[in-house]
């Protein structure tokens, strides 16, 4: 029987080996610098993380086709960052994974997260490790504002980029876009109760204060309710110029029908949260007809000049892009042209040295120059603004900063 | 709009609210009175009979964007879609009573309804595999009829709503108090036993219950589908919490009681946006729950209570 | 298999093991699994892990804070998250920049003892800067949780499990909005940031995965040991009597009220103590963090472990945190390799993961329909009979000493009543079982209460014990009114009984039964439950000695069963062993409802022997009894009733041969004859 214990520990053990080599016996071999990407792949930001990280997966590809950067391949180590005990991103799960990826010495940089919820959990870890992340999607200002600098970032450097422009100015644009372009003097303003939803109602109701228009009331959906009736009837009732909704797409799926049926005429707008082409599927195309949205990037997948990597990126990755799936493939080239600025500047290859080069960083790329202020935050402030018309997302312009 | 017009507005919005959450009510309350167990999985049979209408819709070649239906056709169409909808979530409220509720229909204690809690899990999870996470577009079919009522709007969808679940329920009342099927199920619920004894096939009443009570959260889950126009795995949740609440502020078992409370509710949940702010709908709806708990756990028309024998 | 299985556990020598006493196990398990828990950090080279593993160990005392509630008191909570919420804001407030208070001199003793500092604003008074000390503020989150553990619990204590579980799911889904929504205490959705992160000697835990570690095994060692300890205490006992049976619990003189809600109580500082090494960790806190899910999650791990089963327990909650944070991910990266390898397309983009609800979900069903117990239920002592118990000869016993035994029957002085009973009135609906019952037992007697079915002999007794309370009419039991009091204060005062159809804790042993009875004479609360100093371990020892003199009374029919869970004893040891729990009460005055039921005629004398054993012992007995010829041979008086009313009384000869009694037993003569 002694034989017998052993042989089935032996396979036991001989499989357990077989697991543990799989993974990393079908990766390249050779030089890598890993990319760790944090995604909230299931739950309910499934979709948009996906296209993050398919943008990512694009450029490490096409990074690596055409031979990598300085002799290292890229590789993406990709985690998800999403939890069943939180139903979404968990930023518990996002500290445990960018553990992880400080773990593994072969991560020199991160791109993510795709919520600032997140961001707020693993700044200050990554500010221990010296190591940068550059995030294509979080836009809370707070977690690069200096005020907070002692909670976020205790080892003062910057280590929390952005290819995108923060809720610092995507909520005001819009509103300085609703008072001087559509001449409104009254709004209602509702958000989702998220963190994103809150932040950027914040402050879209602090700059329509400032710009005298009168804030008529706030108030916040359960975005698991069916019914918006009683708070549409509400704002019905109080007849404001425009509606602005700060959150994302669970509450707006059910506020554009109902909200076309209450009050058809009343001007209504969101922010990125809304920038999702499936909408009219969801809701209907007369339901979001009109509704303006706004992207913290200058305007892209509609542009013209982005349409052979639009094309390119629906072959390779099956599905449609959208602006986060830009700003995640941007992310990435900053990390191969921060790897190769350092190398061929013969600094050795560590976490501190590329987050050094990432600050410094000078590219052009499909969304236009991305350079990076000491905070981490990205230069260009563009805000652009979109209204739905016909079923379609039709670029309007780029929202006046002031 | 003047406030007393948005305030009548607000009644009529909270009145067909109530309504819908009335005809959740109805089935759960109805297998609570048989067999006095809290049905949580009854509320992902009504999510789910969302997702099956969905299907036979689009079975039949009716999606959310193809042209509207009139006349005959529509007819048909909803015929159809009650028939089929009703006869596939009641058997799977059959399902989940011989798979997973009736071994455990003699144990004591919390296992029955920990049960169904899982059975939730896995309908929401299967659904939400399935379907994806995004809110799914239900064919309008209904026309978008609507009158004026004093200041405030009534649409003919709240009309069917309020008409519909007024019917079932003196339907229900009338199965339960004088078919024999109801005089059988009134037996059950009295004395299992005794009810055997006297040749009342007990296994039997309790799955045409749990087959009457599934069919009513199918014919629930297509009216929520024809007057909100969406559907989300997560419906059967928060929906769902609200129906529950109506049935035990109603009177847990009492059939009449699951409308009233719905109605109560709905009422609760609109005028209460309109005064408070929709943010703290939850907090006034579970407050209420919790009151009525503690002062009168029979409900307003209940007569059987939940306190301890 | 488990052939295999067997055969290894026979050359590790897992009999002897099982044969070492619990106390033994633990003497040695405790520094085995101690060491392996310190040296996994050691072992596993990935810090993710360690952080992973922490992580876990929140969930562990999660479900070690939910097994006090669910799995020792029975009362299930489908809202404990909000306990998690409650501690983690508590920590995540009292560290963090959040409040900022205006200075007044009110702050000063904090400021002095270093958790509060001033903070001087540009153009404006100074405020408060809050920087409260991790290790004070897990205490204070522990007892502000056990507090709002006791408001939660309190509006559920009238209501049965199932509503209770509706209302504790609706204080669940309040906190998350609350949280939400008050914004000035909370920050509302942004959450909270900048947590202050706990430091030690100087030294700061910062943001490396490793202390955290180490406190979170600390925390879950001291949660183990608080669990072990209330499971085997007092407490853990009158819990889990009202888990078994709230009825037969009361009548044990368990006050329900009071331990549901100290159950609640410690389960939402366990809970509290979790949140707040939780947000502690993580250094911000979002309302999304404590959402239904949770509760479920950490429900579906003390159903998987086996209610009650701390060992269980732990285990599940490991698995199921490591196999959400880890396992399932690692799997993933698996399957995805795998679809490279063999170019399948589905499995490259199968995320494992969206499917762990559905299995929480099948988890719940699957253990409820085929293993209630879960999969590593607690330990049941069920030691094997030696062969020298075993061949022990059917002895009765009766003639042993009750150490507390009262003076004889004549030196509590003949004919002073006992227990007077006046006017009685109950009515249930338009039945009546209590019509104007007057009855006086005086102390010593053995009075019997006879009667035809339904003539209202149990409503009696069950009014005389506080089940129900009486329309009308008084019951003085040493000249004290107790109609109406609640039982657990009438065994208080020394009256027990027995039931009809047998009220046991089934999944308790025949022992634990048994000291159960003896409640009410055992002092020892929270603190000396856990902390078991010399008093509380004399008084334990004393209640075990108690209960096995009273064993010795039934000769050698129940000690060799102490440690047999009481479901799986004879009926006639079923009885026994209740009247057993009633004797340990030490009551003046017990009421034996149908003792001989289902006795076979040698096991119905050996009852009377013991009946009259009882009464030697100063107790004075009455008794419900069908079998006449008990009636008759031991009785000092008999009672009769008939529809609630009392139709005769009288010395057992005379009684016999009264008209009414005979009518009432045969039924009435045709009166036009």
């Amino acid at each position: 029987m002694n034989r017998r214990v052993l042989v089935a520990g032996l396979a036991l053990v001989s499989l357990v080996a077989l697991l543990a080599g799989l993974p990393g016996g079908l990766t390249a071999q050779g030089k890598v610098v890993k990319i760790g990407l944090s995604l909230p792949l299931t739950g309910a930001d499934a979709d948009g993380a996906d296209a993050i990280m398919k943008g990512a997966q694009m450029a490490v590809a096409e990074i690596n086709a055409k031979g990598g950067v300085k002799g290292y391949k890229l590789e993406a180590l990709v985690y998800d960052s999403a939890t069943p005990a939180a139903g979404q991103y968990d930023p518990a799960q996002a500290a445990t994974n960018y553990k992880k990826f400080i773990a593994d010495s072969l991560v020199m940089a991160a791109v993510g997260p795709v919520m600032s919820g997140e961001g707020k959990a693993i700044s200050p870890i990554l500010s221990e490790a010296d190591m940068a992340t550059i995030t294509p999607s979080s836009t809370n200002p707070d977690i690069t504002d200096p005020k907070f600098q002692a909670q976020y970032r205790p080892k003062g450097k910057a280590v929390y980029f952005r290819t995108v422009t923060t809720d610092a100015y995507q909520g005001p644009n819009m509103a300085n876009y609703l008072f001087h372009a559509q001449k409104i003097k009254t709004v209602y303003i509702l958000d989702d109760g998220g963190a994103f939803g809150v932040g950027i109602a914040d402050s879209f109701q602090k700059r329509v204060g400032e710009l005298g228009v009168k804030i008529v009331g706030r108030d916040r959906l359960d975005p698991k309710e069916a019914d918006y009736k009683t708070i549409l009837t509400k704002i019905k009732g109080l007849n404001p110029d425009a509606l602005y909704y700060g959150g994302v797409m669970q509450a707006a799926a059910k506020l554009a029908p109902q909200g076309y049926e209450v009050m058809p005429r009343v001007i209504k707008a969101g922010s990125d949260g809304v920038y999702d082409l499936s909408w009219p599927k969801q809701s209907g195309k007369e339901a979001v007809e009109g509704w303006f949205c706004s992207q913290a990037s200058p305007e892209l997948v509609t542009s013209q000049k982005l349409e052979a990597w639009v094309t390119k990126f629906k072959t390779d990755m099956k599905r449609d892009p959208t602006n986060y799936a830009i700003t995640s493939y941007n992310a990435v080239l900053v990390v191969a042209d921060a790897v190769e600025r350092t190398v061929a500047a013969s600094k050795p290859l560590t976490r501190s040295n590329l987050r050094d080069a990432i600050q410094a960083t000078k590219l052009g790329s499909i969304q236009g120059p991305i350079a990076f202020d000491a905070n981490g935050d990205i230069l260009t402030r563009t805000v652009s603004i979109y209204q739905w018309r016909d079923g379609e997302i039709k670029y309007v312009g780029v929202a006046p900063e002031k | 709009m003047s406030t007393l017009d948005v305030l009548l507005q607000q009644v009529v919005n909270g009145l067909a609210l109530g309504m819908m959450y009335a005809l959740l009510a109805l089935g759960f309350t109805m297998v609570y009175g048989i067999i006095e167990l809290i049905n949580f999985a009854h509320f992902s049979v009504f999510m789910t009979g969302t997702f099956v209408g969905l299907v036979v819709l689009s079975l039949m070649g009716v999606t959310a964007t193809s042209k509207s239906l009139t006349g005959l056709a529509l007819v048909g169409v909803l015929i159809a879609l009650f028939l089929v909808t009703m006869a596939i979530t009641g058997l799977l409220g059959v399902l989940i009573e011989r798979v997973c509720l009736r071994s455990l229909r003699n144990v004591s204690g919390t296992a029955p309804m920990i049960t169904t809690i899982g059975v939730a899990f896995i309908l929401i999870n299967a659904m939400l595999l399935i379907f994806g996470p995004q809110a799914q577009r239900f064919p309008q079919l209904l026309p978008n009829w609507r009158w004026e009522l004093g200041g405030a709007e009534v649409t003919f969808k709240q009309l069917v709503l309020f008409v519909v679940g007024l019917l079932l329920m003196i339907a229900l009342s009338h199965v339960v108090r004088r078919t024999t099927l109801g005089k059988a199920m009134r037996a059950t619920a009295q004395d299992a036993d005794a009810a055997r004894m006297m040749g009342i096939d007990v296994d039997r009443v309790i799955v045409l219950t749990f087959f009457l009570g599934s069919a009513l959260a199918g014919a629930g889950s297509l009216f929520f589908g024809l007057y909100y126009g969406f559907t989300g795995y997560y419906i059967g949740y928060t929906t769902g919490l609200r129906a529950f609440t109506s049935a035990v502020l109603g009177g847990i078992g009492s059939i009449p009681g699951a409308v009233l409370g719905g109605l109560f509710i709905g009422l609760t949940q609109s005028l209460g946006g309109q005064l408070l702010g929709v943010k703290w709908t939850d907090v006034i709806i579970f407050s209420i729950l919790i009151v009525v708990m503690v002062f009168r756990p029979s409900g307003l028309l209940g007569a059987r209570t939940p306190q301890k024998a | 298999m488990s052939a295999l299985a067997a055969r290894l556990g026979e050359r590790l020598g897992l009999a002897r093991w099982r044969a070492l006493p619990i106390a033994r196990r633990r003497q040695i398990l405790a520094p085995v699994l101690l060491s392996i828990g310190l040296a996994f950090p050691f072992v596993t080279s990935n810090a993710g892990n360690v952080d992973a593993a922490a992580n876990a160990y929140t969930y562990v005392l999660l479900a070690l804070g939910l097994n006090i509630v669910v799995g020792f008191a029975g009362l299930l909570d489908l809202g404990y998250a909000a306990f998690f919420a409650i501690g983690a804001y508590g920590y995540g407030i009292a560290a963090s920049g959040q409040l900022k208070p205006e200075w007044s001199s009110l702050w000063a003793p904090l400021e002095w003892a270093g958790q509060v500092s001033r903070l001087a604003v540009p153009g404006q008074s100074e405020i408060v800067q809050f920087h409260f000390s991790f290790w004070p503020m897990l205490a204070i989150s522990a007892i502000i949780c056990a507090i709002f553990g006791m408001l939660f619990g309190a509006p559920t204590l009238r209501l049965r499990g199932d509503y209770l579980a509706i209302v504790t799911l609706g204080f669940g889904e309040i906190v998350p909005v609350v949280a939400r929504n008050w914004e000035g205490l909370t920050n509302g959705a942004q959450g909270l940031g900048g947590i202050r992160t706990p430091k030690l000697f100087g030294f700061d835990f910062g943001f490396s995965p490793y202390p955290y570690y180490f406190l979170g095994l600390g925390l879950v060692a001291v949660a183990v040991w608080i669990s072990i300890r209330l499971q085997e205490s007092r407490l853990g006992r009158a819990w889990m009597a009202i888990r078994e049976d709230e009825l037969a619990a009361g009548a044990m003189g368990v006050n329900h009220v009071h331990y549901k809600l100290l159950a609640f109580a410690m389960g939402a500082a366990v809970g509290g103590l979790g949140g707040t090494f939780y947000v502690a960790k993580l250094t911000t806190a979002t309302p999304d963090m404590f959402t239904f899910p949770v509760s479920v999650m950490v429900l579906v791990m003390v159903v998987l472990g086996g209610l009650g089963s701390i060992r269980g327990v732990v285990l599940a909650a490991l698995f199921l945190a490591f196999l959400q944070s880890v396992i399932l991910q690692e799997l993933t990266e698996y399957v995805h390799a795998l679809g490279r390898l063999v170019g399948n397309d589905f499995l490259q983009r199968v995320e494992l993961i969206t499917s762990l609800e559905l299995i929480f979900g099948l988890i719940l069903v699957v253990m409820m329909i085929f293993r209630r117990e879960g999969l590593w239920p607690a330990v049941r002592r069920v030691s094997a009979l030696t062969l020298e118990q075993q061949s022990v000869a059917p002895a009765r016993g009766a003639a042993v000493e009750l150490s507390w035994a009262r003076a004889a029957p004549g030196a509590v002085g003949p004919g002073r009543p006992l227990l007077e009973i006046e006017s009685l009135r109950k009515s249930f609906g338009g039945v009546t079982a209590a019509d104007d019952i007057t009855l006086t037992v005086h102390a010593g007697e053995l009075v019997s209460v006879i009667g035809p079915n339904g003539s209202g002999k149990t409503t009696l007794f069950n009014l005389i014990t506080g089940l129900i309370a009486p329309d009308d009419g008084s019951i003085r039991f040493e000249g004290v009114e107790i109609g109406g009091r609640p039982s657990h204060e009438i065994v208080a005062r020394g009256v027990a009984r027995t039931f009809q159809n047998i009220r046991l804790f089934n999944n308790l042993s025949v022992l634990e039964n048994l000291l159960v009875g003896e409640h009410t004479r055992l002092q020892a609360g929270v603190l000396g439950a856990i902390f078991r100093p010399p008093w509380v371990r004399a008084e334990e020892e004393r209640a075990v000695k108690s209960a096995l003199e009273v064993v010795e009374i039934f000769g050698n029919r129940l000690r060799p069963r102490l440690d047999h869970p009481a479901y799986g004893l004879s009926y006639a040891n079923r009885r026994r062993t209740e009247i057993g729990r009633a004797i340990m009460t030490r009551p003046k005055l017990l009421l034996l409802d149908e003792p001989a039921a289902g006795m076979n005629p040698a096991e119905t004398l050996e009852l009377m022997d013991l009946i009259r054993a009882v009464r030697g012992f100063g107790v004075t007995v009455v008794l419900i009894e069908h079998k006449l010829d008990v009636v008759m041979d031991i009785s000092d008086r008999v009672v009769v009733l008939d529809h609630g009313v009392k139709i005769a009384e009288g010395a057992p000869a005379q009684v016999r041969g009264d008209e009414r009694v005979i009518e009432a037993y045969l039924g009435r003569r045709r009166r036009a004859a």
